[in-house]
């Protein structure tokens, strides 16, 4: 078969190519089904990160999310008809608001309820997830959110009744009252889905018909506004705030002490524990498909490695009769092609299969359409994808096999230092070559470079330490309420003084703080929430995350969130506003995290001694009482406040709710990361004695004993996993420490991790063990291996 | 030769065979053979491709086991020895030098003919010192500190030398030592056995190079697994004209 014309050089490739599939298919279609099955992963991960980071913004669609969400004392009635009128507004819709005592319940509850129009349509309109919306006609109808459904117990076809508060009774929030509005019964007939709750957007939504019926009692009006530029918000708010000062000295509002108006920016003020979860979630992703895809390169890059060795006398013969390296390659490239096909297909197919997956963790609520949703664009051309990545593998892994074998050249590569471990090590030859094949071992034959092993194994390790570490640090927040506040076991809203000294003459209540919570302005204009604590029995604890508490009015600790976010750290000065617009220079003493109360976020609150509080607050304060109840009576307790009081168990804040949905991703990732570097770490040393089977031979003919054989090849993987240990455990736990602190102060808690020594050195001993008790295998084979017949092989 | 002679013969061996598989089919490798070198004797074994020769040199350094007969090196029959014996053997009575010299390919020329001593029980620094002495000798004390890649065909072969008496062997075996060499580098390494041997040091070498063949000593001839007669001792142990660096 010389090969001269071009119809012979083609029929040559066809012939070659017809030949190398009869030969190979079953092995070429194993390696196939290989990377089909880790490139199907590692696209559908790509598919769930799409659809786990997109979740968010989709809903944000989806519900066609208001620029501007304002609310409105309903004893503001002018401020109230400007705001629709201000400045940049495009459009606008707009509910009135309800405060209604819930009865029946198992303690005292207090609901918002918002209900007006319904058109125009396109701004701020949930998702109804399960049920339906409420008939416009129909005044006894609600929706609920889905966290209000989740917290209450609020399904679809349940009743609640209601009595509406009036503006009087809102006005007495602080001393007590019977509620005077009317009764309303109302059936819960769909559960909605929306990015952002609260404040102007009651969790429990009504028709307009409710609106008309209950219309008098209404305590304050919520404006959802689209903007001309949603960009350009300055020009709204500075309008908007001058609106505001003209109704406070021309409609002086009563409900505007407990409901104040509020100004929200749904679009741009985005949960930072949202964006962390996405974070988190996607970094976590993207390890996992990094991860699976090189186990996967790694496996199928090894087999066609050695699939194209296997058929280099093969190529020589070829040669000799004439045809070129680009006919060999074509030739097998095109033996190839069914098998890619398959790798291409099975991708795909798993790539599709993975849309039934749901956003992960915190993310899956802000899913504007659960269900099967695939992305069949990255399916179909990651199939292709794949497959074409197949061919160029096995071209890349014939030209390999077509190349003349290489060697070595340049300087000894540096000795080791002249200490103990050297003059050990050369006193034991087994140590010296071990080593030094581990490091410098052979890159130009069938697998991966040593060195590149070593460092794939220490990233490994840095890659199981950290997700360990963080896992344990995520457990540790959300099994310890302490670390986020919430050590009390009740806690009482609107605590009054009666109310508060009969707990304290309580036995079964071992300790109690009471909180006064109220908004300060900083000299630049940011309105601020702050605390202050009395400590009223016992020694309820203080979670600082650092520092320490002020302990005179100019002084302040800081939240771990806000102290981020505004740059603050001990020994700096907040400079705040005082009600006169006197200037009042805080000293920060520290971070602390605070309680939430009901709408505080975690982490963002300034803490105060009592006199600070008087200087700066603008609002009257709330006040709050923590209870700390001996073991065994908390219930007890509750249940007896809560006939009369508003008085609420231990509750998990939103953002470490988010967290707890994410504690099994570091394990999870973890455990894969475990899987398939320990997959590919057996491999490699699994493989060592074919590898270095030349060395051992040498080894041999220089007068090793099999034992010593053995020994080297123990050496070798030592040396392979006690490097990737040493830089791979502190590299883990540098960035378990800036990811965790991250998430922390993300989420507003102390930012120290929590290390697992015991998991990490358990890691360690397992890996090293692990890894001297594989090469037993290796070592025996190559002990085992005839020197004559490895020489004559290598 | 008689019993005494054979005592005293750096290598004897007696009625050998070998059969190995190759595939599905027995290939009889070996199919009997006698062979004696002498202390001091530098012989050459020529043949035809296929006729046994490494066969019977992986046999004589105990890389492999004879199906039938007797081999003795340096007085020890080693065809029963176990596999750590046999390597303790290596290590003191045997050197062994390949046509693709098989240096470690990580590893200085210093290192690779020190890696030999310490395999042996040598202090690292007696390792080192005598790995210097023989590079030195051999003329590479310059390329000590490269890695085999960068030297020559004939200065890695040397290197491999170097390493093969790093344990001052009884016998030095020599397995093609030319074969994968230019014609200056197989003059250097035929050049260097022939000092080796006028310095006393016993040489089978495995050639089928006719000119290659007529540095040495004694040639002996192998056909099918089978010695032959010897050929008339070389009376010139000059390397052959053709061979010469130069020519």
């Amino acid at each position: 078969m010389a090969v001269e014309t071009p119809s012979e050089a083609r029929a040559a490739v066809l012939a070659v190519a017809r030949a190398e599939l009869r030969r190979r298919h079953r092995a070429l279609l194993l390696v196939a089904l290989v990377m089909g099955l880790a490139g199907g992963i590692v696209l559908g991960a790509v598919g769930l990160a799409e659809r786990t980071v997109s979740a968010y913004p989709r809903l944000v669609d989806a519900v066609r999310l208001d620029d501007v969400r304002a609310s409105v004392p309903s004893d503001q009635p002018r401020f109230a008809e400007a705001v629709p009128t201000l400045p940049g507004v495009a459009g606008s819709r707009h509910a009135d608001l309800w405060v209604a005592q819930v009865e029946g319940g198992p303690a005292l509850r207090f609901l918002g309820i918002g209900a007006g129009e319904l058109a125009p349509a396109d701004i701020a309109t949930p998702v109804i997830v399960e049920g339906r919306a409420v008939d416009p006609a129909a005044a006894d109808e609600v929706v609920v959110s889905e966290q209000i459904a989740a917290d209450s117990g609020f399904a679809v076809g349940a009743e609640l009744r209601l009595t509406l508060l009036t503006l009087e009774d809102v006005s007495h929030f602080d001393v007590g009252f019977t509620p005077h509005g009317p009764s309303a019964t109302v059936r819960v007939v769909g559960i909605a889905r929306m990015p952002s709750w609260g404040n102007a957007l009651p969790h429990t939504l009504a028709g307009p018909a409710f609106a008309a019926r209950y219309a008098d009692t209404a305590s304050a009006r919520s404006y959802f506004l689209r903007l001309e530029n949603p960009a350009g918000t300055a020009a709204f708010t500075a309008a908007h705030s001058r609106a505001e000062q003209a109704a406070a000295a021309t409609e002086p509002s009563i409900v505007a002490r407990y409901v104040p108006g509020s100004l929200a920016f749904p679009r741009l003020d985005v949960d930072p524990a949202v964006r962390t979860a996405e974070q988190a979630l996607l970094v976590g992703l993207s390890l996992f498909a990094l991860v699976v895809g090189l186990g996967g390169l790694q496996v199928v890059g090894q087999g066609l490695l050695r699939l194209g060795a296997e058929g280099r006398s093969a190529q020589r013969v070829e040669a000799v009769l004439g045809m070129t390296r680009g006919q060999r390659v074509a030739a097998r490239t095109l033996a190839a092609l069914p098998a890619a096909l398959v790798a291409g297909v099975l991708g795909s197919a798993i790539a599709s299969a993975a849309g039934v997956l749901e956003p992960l963790g915190s993310q899956a609520r802000f899913e504007p359409a659960p269900g099967f949703r695939p992305l069949w664009g990255l399916a179909v051309g990651g199939g292709v994808a794949l497959a074409a990545l197949f061919l160029l593998m096995t071209a890349g892994a014939t030209l390999l096999a077509a190349r003349p074998r290489g060697i070595v050249a340049g300087s000894a590569p540096p000795s080791l230092p002249r200490t103990v471990l050297r003059t050990w090590a050369r006193r034991w030859p087994a140590v010296l070559l071990g080593s030094r094949l581990a490091v410098h071992g052979r890159t130009a034959r069938r697998g991966l470079p040593a060195m590149a092993s070593i460092l794939a194994a220490a990233a490994a390790v840095a890659g199981i330490v950290a997700a360990v570490t963080v896992g344990a640090s995520l457990t540790r927040l959300v099994e310890t309420p302490q670390r986020y506040a919430a050590g009390a076991d009740l806690h009482l809203v609107d605590a009054r003084e009666p109310d508060v000294a009969a707990l304290v003459a309580d036995p079964r209540v071992t300790a109690l703080a009471t909180t006064s919570s109220a908004t300060l302005r900083t000299s630049d204009g940011r309105e601020l929430g702050a605390t202050a604590v009395d400590d009223r029995k016992g020694e309820p604890p203080l979670e600082l995350a650092s520092g320490r508490a002020p302990a005179s009015s100019g002084e302040v600790a800081v939240g771990p969130r806000l102290a981020d976010e505004l740059g603050l750290g001990i020994g700096d000065v907040l400079a705040v506003r005082g009600p006169g617009g006197e200037q009042v220079p805080l000293t920060v003493t520290g971070t602390a995290v605070l309680p939430t109360g009901s709408s505080a976020a975690l982490g963002e609150q300034l803490l105060l001694t009592a006199d600070a509080m008087d200087l700066v607050q603008r609002s009257e304060p709330i006040r709050d009482a923590y209870i700390y109840t001996a073991p065994g009576t908390a219930d007890a307790v509750y249940g007896e406040l809560g006939q009369n009081l508003e008085i609420f168990p231990r509750e998990v804040p939103e953002s470490v709710r988010n967290l707890t949905d994410l504690v099994r991703l570091p394990e999870l990732l973890a455990l894969v990361l475990t899987l398939v570097a320990g997959t590919g770490l057996v491999h490699v040393l699994l493989t060592s004695a074919r590898r270095h089977a030349r060395e051992m031979a040498v080894f041999s003919v220089l007068g090793a004993t099999p034992a010593q054989v053995r020994a080297t090849l123990a050496v070798l993987a030592g040396s392979t996993v006690v490097p990737a240990l040493v830089v791979g455990v502190p590299l883990g736990l540098g960035v378990a420490r800036v990811l965790w602190h991250r998430i922390a102060t993300t989420v507003g808690v102390a930012g120290d991790p929590a290390v697992p020594v015991g998991v990490i050195a358990a890691v360690a001993g397992v890996v090293l063990v692990g890894a001297l008790l594989v090469a037993v295998v290796p070592g025996r084979r190559a002990a085992r291996t005839s020197p004559a017949l490895a020489l004559a092989a290598g | 030769m008689s019993i005494d002679q054979s005592a005293r013969a750096a290598l004897a061996v007696r009625g050998v065979r070998k059969t190995y598989e190759a595939g599905s089919a027995a290939v009889r490798a070996l199919r009997g053979v006698d062979l004696t070198v002498s202390d001091g004797e530098f012989v050459a074994l020529m043949g035809p491709s296929g006729c046994g020769k490494s066969t019977l040199l992986h046999l004589l350094a105990g890389l492999d086991r004879p199906d039938e007969g007797t081999i003795a090196v340096a007085g020890t029959r080693i065809e029963d020895l176990g596999a750590q014996r046999l390597a303790r053997l290596r290590r003191r009575h045997v050197g062994l030098v390949f046509q693709f010299f098989h240096l470690i390919e990580h590893m200085s020329a210093l290192e690779n003919v020190a890696l030999a001593a310490l395999v042996a029980g040598a202090r690292p620094a007696e390792a080192t010192t005598r790995a210097r002495d023989l590079l030195d000798t051999l003329g590479l004390l310059d390329k000590s500190g490269e890695l085999p890649g960068a030297l020559s065909g004939g200065q890695r072969q040397r290197v491999a030398i170097a390493r093969a008496l790093a344990n001052r062997p009884t016998l030095l075996l020599a397995d093609e030592p030319t074969g994968a060499l230019d014609s200056d580098g197989a003059a250097e390494v035929l050049d260097l056995f022939q000092r080796l041997h006028r310095a006393g040091q016993t040489i089978l070498m495995v050639t089928h190079d006719r000119e290659v063949a007529d540095g040495a000593q004694r040639r002996v001839r192998m056909r099918d697994g089978r010695m032959l007669a010897d050929d008339e001792p070389s009376l010139v142990h000059e390397i052959p004209a053709s061979l010469r660096a130069g020519t």
